[in-house]
């Protein structure tokens, strides 16, 4: 029984079987890196000592949204319309991009190296349908899948997992920003109302000199004599208000 | 008394002790006013297009109430001398005119500063950073200011953005407008910057590698200085008038004792 079960697996793969390589292809790891992603780039870390039995095979990105990667037809080849990143996500279900050779991912990694694949990086080929490969920008949030693809000649030999769902960032307008402060702080208000006590005191400490101008301070009994009058104090003991008259 | 005598005299001599210190604060604040209004900082322009720049009205007024303060000392401390009641009461009317300036100064200082938060500086900068298209020409002016000392201030502090680079991928923004998002995650100021004025490492800097941008926020860089602005015209303007306080009462104390 085991015969029949593999010749029914063999059958549906035609064009010769692809490899299923057990890779979840994800977001890079090391460094930490603050543009991992942006509002239209991702990245991604290098498949390095995964398809090292394809020497020949030509490794490619593919990258689709989430609820189109079901459905992705291994056997479409990259450059066609179907697969153009102009035509994404519109008319093409996904796109390939970043082609590579096993050159290109050495292994094993040195240590040290940052090894990364920025997603969206070409912006100089968005618009051109002669590079339908072009590595550029992604245009929606997502979420996004990606895997990789070797294939030699036109023929998809190896695939990894499909990666989970990568989703971008999304601006918010600055308009969304609260400006009013919550209050005032305490060093403040402590200020404006020592301040302001202190100021009335002084007013009402002027207003009571005006008032009083022109006559002894009430009760003074410290009354601060000019030097001349000095033989004045002889006679300050109970009568002051006979000052005058005494000395007449 | 003799008694009495020696009390008022002490009295003179406390408050022309106390004149001489408010002379000197005088100077003191006068001179510390100018050194705001100086700006060493740079910061002005970012205050100047939040269209409320009351700091530096507060400083103005802390420039000429520490003059007034000087002259105001020396008229109260011969006034003292002479024991002459005008003067006195001229004195006592002028210092308290100068006390009302100095408060408002404080106070004014000290309530534009819980104004100028974090989130205002952000919205600032991102409406008006590398702004191309400005309204008319104040718009203008303020727009070119904050775009020239953002560049300084990113440049000399290594930092980005106010809270971070991120700023930038939070918000749209003016600059997003006309830097595409993949080639300028964040301007080009936030990467590390070699003695040519390019950055060491584009790709780096553009992928976010620690080393190749600038990873902290500028916040503090700005806010440093306006809070020594402000403290330092709200504070000492408060120090000088407590003691200016004294030494008023004091004199008003005095006046009353002066036999007309």
């Amino acid at each position: 029984t085991m015969l029949p079960l593999l010749l029914l697996l063999l059958l549906p793969a035609a064009h010769g079987t692809v490899e299923h390589v057990d890779y979840t292809p994800s977001l890079a790891k090391s460094p930490m890196l603050e543009g991992l992603t942006t509002a239209s780039t991702f990245v991604l870390e290098q498949p390095r000592c995964v398809f090292d039995k394809y020497g020949n095979a030509d490794i490619w990105l593919v990258v689709a949204l989430e609820k189109t990667a079901t459905t992705f037809n291994n056997s479409v080849g990259p450059g066609t319309p179907e697969r153009a990143f102009q035509k994404f996500p519109d008319s093409a279900p996904a796109y390939m991009t970043l082609n590579a050779t096993l050159a290109n991912y050495p292994c094993p990694k040195p240590a040290g190296d940052i090894t990364v694949l920025r997603v969206g990086s070409e912006t100089s080929c968005t618009e051109d349908v002669n590079r339908p490969t072009c590595n550029g920008p992604l245009s929606g949030p997502g979420p996004y899948r990606v895997k990789f693809l070797a294939l030699e000649g036109s023929e998809p030999v190896a695939e990894t997992d499909w990666s989970n769902p990568i989703m971008l960032r999304t601006a918010k307008s600055p308009n969304s920003i609260s400006t009013t402060n919550g209050g005032h702080g305490a060093g403040m208000i402590a200020l404006t109302t020592i301040l302001s006590i202190l100021f009335a005191i002084l007013l009402a400490g002027l207003v009571a000199m005006l008032v009083f101008w022109g006559s002894d301070s009430c009760g003074g009994s410290s009354t601060f004599s000019k030097p001349e009058a000095v033989t004045v104090r002889r006679y300050n003991t109970h009568h002051v208000y006979d000052q005058p008259a005494a000395r007449l | 008394m003799a008694k009495s005598d020696d009390c008022m005299r002490i009295l003179q001599g406390l408050l022309v002790f106390g004149n001489v210190v408010i002379g000197m604060c005088g100077i003191a604040l006068t001179a510390e006013c100018i050194y705001f209004v100086s700006d060493p900082h740079g910061v002005y322009p970012l205050l100047e297009a939040t269209e409320n720049n009351d700091i530096y009205a507060a400083a103005w007024i802390g420039i000429f109430v520490g003059f007034a303060l000087f002259a105001l000392a020396i008229l109260g401390i011969i006034g003292i001398i002479k024991s002459d009641r005008t003067l006195l009461m001229v004195y006592i009317i002028l210092m308290l005119i100068t006390f009302a300036f100095e408060m408002a100064s404080c106070i004014t200082a000290a309530t534009h500063r819980d104004f100028l938060t974090p989130n205002l500086f952000l919205k600032q900068m991102l409406e008006r950073y590398q702004k191309t298209e400005p309204i008319n020409s104040n718009d203008k002016w303020m727009t070119e200011g904050v775009t020239k000392t953002w560049d300084k201030i990113m440049v000399q502090n290594h930092c980005c953005g106010v809270l971070g680079p991120s700023d930038w991928q939070e918000y749209t923004s003016a600059f997003r407008l006309t830097h595409n998002d993949a080639d300028f995650p964040w301007p080009r100021k936030c990467c590390v910057i070699d003695a040519q004025g390019l950055p060491i490492n584009l790709d780096g800097c553009k992928l976010g590698v620690p080393g190749y941008y600038n990873s902290d926020g500028c916040y503090d860089a700005i806010s440093g200085p306006v809070n020594t602005y402000a403290w330092g015209v709200a504070w000492f303007g408060f120090a000088i008038l407590c003691w200016t306080f004294c030494v008023l009462l004091g004199t008003m104390f005095y006046w009353s004792g002066i036999e007309y």
